[in-house]
């Protein structure tokens, strides 16, 4: 099962409400045989943009981030089920990713046009192409008329 | 003064002597060795240039997007834009994910599209955008 982040905005309720409704998410999750991770909260904040969900305009959330592991099929059951739940105001899923280090290729963009790598490889498929430009259709094709409309 | 030079006159003359018998003494060292000493060295070049790197490959920094606060740095206060390649200074592969990262967030509306956040404008300048390593088209 692979490891996904889901970030949650649920609307600003008493911290009781909010309790339950963070059971009830939860709940969804383990009856699909996921996992939760941790659970982290980025608290109440005013979102940087009004948004409007279930018929109600919303200016401020409470920020959640779920970290869980399940199947692959389930990521869009899960999304459906919240989709209708009717205190959470927007739901993103990610899965999360391992960082690969890669070594930093400034230096070879930095180069001048002429020493970079994919302009040599540009310039090598230009040879290959015939020039739009200057190519001119030549009439000693062996046809006694011209094949093309003019 | 004429303290002064006197005592200049014995400082200079203890600064000669040193340097009269280190010479004396090399010369007498280099003649009794063979002279393949003296051939030159096989070092690595120490003149040779630091590999250029950008900020955040140099600090090991993976963008993400739950840290938007450091994606907002790459934001323009004026619109919200994503500044440019030639503007921040990353290599390929970092701005692409700093792009992304930062789409990311927006649509989870930990940043806004059209603004940068008000908390977040006195944060230091990782980058100049009115000297570009490339100009503008603007």
């Amino acid at each position: 099962m692979p490891t996904y982040e889901l970030a949650l905005m649920i609307r600003a309720m008493p911290k009781q409400e909010l309790k339950s409704t963070l059971k009830r998410i939860s709940l969804v999750i383990f009856d699909r045989g996921g996992i939760i991770r941790n659970i982290e909260n980025l608290g109440l904040r005013p979102m940087p943009y009004k948004t409007s969900a279930h018929g109600v305009v919303h200016r401020e959330a409470n920020y959640f981030m779920f970290k869980l592991d399940t199947g692959t099929q389930t990521v869009a059951d899960l999304k459906e089920e919240y989709s209708r739940d009717v205190d959470i105001i927007r739901q993103r899923v990610f899965k999360l990713q391992d960082n690969n280090n890669h070594n930093c290729a400034l230096e070879e963009e930095l180069l001048p046009p002429a020493y970079r790598k994919e302009v040599q490889k540009m310039i090598e498929v230009g040879k290959t192409q015939v020039n739009r430009f200057t190519h001119k259709f030549k009439y000693n094709s062996g046809l006694d008329y011209y094949p093309f409309q003019k | 003064m004429a303290l002064l030079k006197t005592l200049l006159k014995h400082n200079l003359n203890f600064n000669l002597r040193p340097i009269i018998a280190t010479k004396r003494f090399l010369s007498s060292a280099t003649d009794q060795k063979t002279t393949d000493d003296d051939a030159p060295v096989d070092i690595e070049n120490p003149y040779k240039k630091e590999r250029k790197q950008c900020i955040l490959c140099k600090l090991n920094i993976n963008p993400d997007y739950k840290n938007y606060r450091l994606l907002s740095q790459f934001q323009s206060p004026y619109t919200g834009r994503i500044y440019g390649r030639h503007i921040t200074g990353l290599c390929k592969e970092k701005q692409m994910l700093v792009e992304a990262e930062i789409k990311k967030a927006q649509n989870c509306a930990y940043m806004p599209y059209y603004y940068k956040d008000k908390t977040f404008l006195n944060d230091p300048k990782l980058f100049d955008p009115e000297n570009p390593v490339r100009s503008h088209r603007f």
